[in-house]
């Protein structure tokens, strides 16, 4: 696997985690399966909204998200296309038709990969802390999905990502924990 | 200058003439000139096809105009398209614009919203039950806290089940432009995109050529108080076609009428070195296109800008009249037996029997497009028919009046006579390398014949190929594209053609959802039929039941049902609402959407479009898969526009190649007539079929598709040439083929008019109009071809010459 052969040189590295260092982490990933449990803290509502459901990605571009409670619901990107599922009905989208929905998948598919590319497209990206223990602060580029989403936080450890973080500018938001379904045994010696 | 025929018949001829002429002028400023591209489009396609043809002609894809700004940064494109798109919006002259802010649905949005318990598929008695509540505020709950549910925040009290948010998700496209900076753009980017839908008709080429301008205008503002130049227009789309077609033809047809005119009269002044000579020789043509104009503009009410293009064409045959009087009415001397003969008693007596036939074989060709299902080739048929039979008469009656002696001057026409005489000496040695040639041409096309033919009807457009890459690469952009399929339902009326959209749609639902299908377009989103209004209206329950079923619903969870009052209220409010209809739509922002897809038919009916758009890697078997869905839905069609109308052109191809071959047939029947005799007959059409078979094979060798307006082409080198080989013919058998001087005027006459019909087709194979250029680029080679041939094919009389030996080829 790739990522025994990248965890020797992360080892070597005495300068400290930077971006690139988490897109050689990251991309070493091709593809990953996870369960996930968000929680949407609204202003107006009495109690948090909660969903779960399993994310799925493979590289180079397609990422779907099942949520499975309360209600079914799909949405799974591909490339520019995007097809929802929900209540029964089925639509498809061009992506990029709808910016505030590519900064967000982007700054998920883009940690996913290693795209760093398309993370430095929509945000001004900052990393903090170790290869074991990594966090991905995304600020909005562009004023105008800046009035929309404030920030983004995206923690893991190695390669896996755990916990996506979402600010809305209105002050509501998002927190999606994430539990690696079918983690592969070696990935557990690059955080130690 | 003493008269020919009687003075008296001389008057009333010249009077009849003037009169004649006063009377066209008098039909031609009454007729309305048009260039739209109607002429291109089949008059009667089958009834298939009409709406779709309808559609083209009147409907909103010929009202819609796309617009690029290139050039400069992403940031001033997205800037400039904003302050473009406003000046748009403001200027009146379009109904809608589009460049990707606000998706254009907030003015349509507090419409929608108004009415949205009539225009939600999901408003069912199921929706307001405990259960189906619970339901339909979890899922407009699961939007919130995230971007998309901001839009929906502020409606929450409002609209609780997302009623609101059903509507929009039927309302935005698969398949959209990108956005970036809040506008649309190219997806490989280094343009800003628009699209604008011009309010004046379609067939007001006035209206769109202002609304263009304004367009143009508009960018000009832009640019003077931009900061950052260098930002580039760029538009497409019907509106553009038709206003620059028409203009192009206005400014081509008036080049090519004057570049025709004076090319022909430096010719005639070579030829005469007369300047009464000269004017005589143009009246026929005048004559033929005021005679030809006036037709069309009594047969069809108007005359199509492409018509008079095809009119200097004319210019070429017309005046191969004149030059066959002028140099062929020649006074004879006294004959042994019978009085001296005036020129123009000579040549009623000797050639003007050819000319008639001649004349009589060309009209047979034209009459056959008459009959043809392009308007454009209808006009054409008439025009040529009747501005021939105008000049012939001019010929035949007002020239002898004018110059009952022919022309007197000698200019070159000895030189021309005998360099002719020395070409028709040499010429039939080479028959034999010429059919081999012939029989090598045939062979060549039975090979080439699968991709002789264009079958794409873009061959007959007026359209550059530039300008319809431009149009593709908008179209992309866009997402716009002309050529998806669609599906149309008809009803005797506006409730009757709903509710089968409705019914279409549902069953394109089931499609959607199984993944076949990315999406559809439909008039019921915006506007169902009244039934289906009424239904959803009468679901609605009174405000003790909903809020009895909303306090079960929301018990326990995170919407408080106090909070849901204006919900309660909202249905209240709707339950009394009376369904929307087509009036109540007039003048507002949804009508243009609807008229787009909901047309009224001339014969009363009406038709809904239903544009579907295909799943990525589904475009295989959809046709079939669509239509097997669909079955039973009364009145539905599904057409592929693009293989339809191309469908369409193979279908007008082969009529007009049946009336091409007739045509041609009749050339022969009548020249037969005429002949009375087969060996004569083959003479005559060996020629004609060699010139015919050299052509094309040119044609082909250059790598030139043939359509509609190349097969014209041919039939115009059949009923030119057809006057060369029967002047041969009358030489032969009227035994003047002898060296004499007669001969020589005769041969000088043909080459003069071949040049004269060589130079004025090839002056319009110059032409930027991609129809005048066709018939150009085949009838200028073919012409000259046609009379070489008939020179080297012409049967010699017996022991006349070295040539004679070759006999009976």
């Amino acid at each position: 696997m790739g990522l025994l052969l990248a965890a020797p040189r992360l080892h070597a590295q005495t300068a400290p985690f930077d971006l690139p260092a988490l897109a050689a982490l990251l991309s070493t990933r091709k593809s990953a399966e996870a369960r996930f449990v968000e929680e949407r803290f609204v202003a107006g509502l009495d109690q948090p909204l909660r969903s779960s459901g399993t994310l799925s990605f493979s590289a180079p571009s397609r990422f779907v998200r099942t949520t499975l409670e309360p209600r079914p619901e799909v949405m799974a990107v591909e490339g520019n296309d995007v097809t929802l599922q929900r209540g029964g009905r089925t639509r498809r989208m061009s992506l990029d038709a709808v910016p505030e929905a590519t900064a967000l998948v982007e700054a998920i598919r883009g940690t996913l990969t290693g795209d760093m590319a398309a993370l430095r497209r929509h945000y001004q990206p900052r990393v903090e802390g170790s290869a074991a223990r990594w966090r991905l602060l995304l600020t909005p580029n562009s004023q105008r999905i800046g009035t929309q989403v404030k920030q983004l936080e995206l923690e893991g450890s190695g390669a896996d990502l755990r916990h996506v973080e979402v600010l809305l500018t209105g002050g509501d938001r998002s927190v999606m924990s994430i539990e690696p379904s079918d983690r592969p045994a070696p990935t557990r010696p690059v955080g130690k | 200058m003493t008269l020919g025929p009687s003075r008296h018949r001389s008057a009333a001829v010249l009077f009849a003439w003037a009169l004649a002429m006063a009377l066209c002028v008098g039909v031609i400023v009454r007729t309305p000139f048009t260039a739209d591209l109607s002429a291109f489009l089949p008059a009667k396609p089958d009834p298939r096809q009409q709406v779709l043809i309808e559609q083209l002609q009147s409907g909103v894809a010929a009202r819609t105009l796309l617009i690029g700004i290139d050039g400069g940064t992403p940031a001033s494109r997205a800037d400039a398209s904003r302050r473009l798109a406003d000046a748009l919006r403001q200027s009146g002259q379009f109904e809608q614009v589009h460049n990707g802010v606000g998706d254009g649905f907030e003015l349509v949005g507090t419409w929608l919203f108004e009415n949205r318990y009539a225009l939600s598929p999901a408003v069912a008695p199921a929706r307001f039950t405990a259960e189906g509540l619970r339901d339909a505020i979890g899922e407009t709950l699961s939007l919130l806290g995230t971007p998309a549910g901001n839009a929906i925040k502020p409606l929450l009290e409002r609209d609780p089940t997302g009623e609101a948010m059903r509507i929009a998700e039927g309302l935005i496209p698969a398949q959209a432009p990108k956005v970036e900076d809040g506008v649309w753009v190219a997806r490989q980017g280094g343009r800003a995109v628009l699209l604008a839908g011009v309010r004046a008709p379609g067939a007001d080429l006035d209206g769109q050529s202002a609304a263009l301008d304004a367009v143009r205008s508009a960018f000009t503002g832009l640019s003077a108080q931009n900061q950052n130049p260098g930002l580039t227009l760029k538009m497409s789309g019907a509106p553009l076609f038709a206003v620059e077609s028409r203009a192009q033809i206005e400014t081509e047809v008036k080049q090519l009428a004057i570049a025709g005119t004076l090319l022909m009269s430096g010719l005639l002044w070579l030829a005469f070195a007369s300047l009464p000579a000269l004017l005589v020789a143009l009246l026929p043509v005048l004559t033929g296109v005021l005679v030809g104009v006036a037709a069309v503009g009594l047969g069809f009410g108007q005359v199509h800008g492409i018509t008079l293009g095809f009119g200097t064409t004319l210019i070429g045959e017309a005046v191969d009249y004149a030059i066959y009087y002028l140099i062929q009415a020649q006074p004879q001397p006294q004959a042994s037996a019978g009085p001296a003969k005036r020129g123009w008693q000579h040549w009623l007596a000797t050639s003007w029997p050819t000319v008639r036939l001649g004349l009589l074989t060309s009209i047979a060709g034209f009459t056959a497009l008459a009959f043809s299902g392009f308007p454009g080739l209808a006009q054409l048929g008439v025009f040529s028919t009747a501005g021939l039979i105008g000049a012939a008469l001019a010929t035949r009656y007002v020239l002898p009046v004018l110059l009952p002696d022919g022309a007197q001057g000698r200019g070159l026409r000895r030189v021309l006579g005998r360099a002719a005489s020395r070409l028709v000496g040499a010429l039939p040695r080479w028959r034999r390398s010429l059919i081999a040639l012939g029989f090598v041409a045939a062979a060549g096309l039975v090979w080439h014949a699968p991709r002789l033919w264009s079958t794409d009807l873009a061959s007959l457009s007026p359209i550059t190929p530039e300008a319809l890459a431009l149009d593709a690469s908008l179209r992309a952009d866009l997402t716009a594209s002309e050529g998806g399929t669609l599906v149309i339902v008809q009803g005797a009326d506006v409730q009757a053609a709903l509710e089968a959209a409705e019914a279409v749609g549902a069953r394109l639902d089931t499609l959607v959802n199984a993944g076949e299908l990315a999406g559809y377009n439909s008039v019921a989103r915006w506007l169902p039929s009244t039934a289906t209004q009424r239904a959803r209206l009468a679901s609605l329950p009174d405000a003790a039941t909903l809020e009895a079923a909303l306090a079960q619903a929301s018990a326990g969870g995170p919407l408080k049902a106090e909070r849901l009052a204006p919900f309660v209220a909202a249905v209240q409010a709707a339950r009394s609402r009376a369904p929307v209809t087509i009036d109540d739509l007039r003048g507002s922002a949804a009508a243009p959407l609807v008229e787009a897809l909901l047309l009224k038919r001339p014969n009363g009916g009406w038709a809904a479009l239903l544009p579907l758009q295909p799943a990525p890697g589904k475009r295989e078997n959809h046709h079939a898969q669509i239509a097997a869905a669909l079955q039973g839905v009364p009145g539905v069609q599904v057409l592929d526009i693009k293989p339809e109308l191309d469908r369409l052109y193979a279908r007008y191809l082969a009529e007009a190649q049946a009336q091409t071959a007739l045509g041609a047939l009749a050339v022969v029947l009548l020249m037969a007539g005429w002949l009375r005799s087969w060996r004569r007959l083959l003479a005559v059409c060996q020629p004609l079929v060699l010139a015919v078979l050299l052509t094309v094979a040119l044609l082909a060798l250059a790598g030139v598709q043939l359509s509609i307006l190349h097969l014209v082409g041919l039939l115009l080198v059949v009923a030119v040439g057809s006057n060369y080989a029967l002047f041969f013919d009358m030489l032969v058998h009227g035994r003047q083929l002898d060296g004499s001087a007669e001969e020589s005027d005769t041969l000088a006459s043909l080459a003069l008019a071949n040049l004269t019909t060589v130079l004025s087709f090839g002056l319009i194979a110059l032409s930027d109009i991609p129809a005048l250029s066709a018939i150009g680029r085949v009838v200028a080679p073919g012409a000259l071809l046609a009379l070489l041939l008939a020179a080297a094919f012409a049967p010699r009389r017996r022991g006349a010459g070295p040539a004679g030996a070759v006999r009976g080829v």
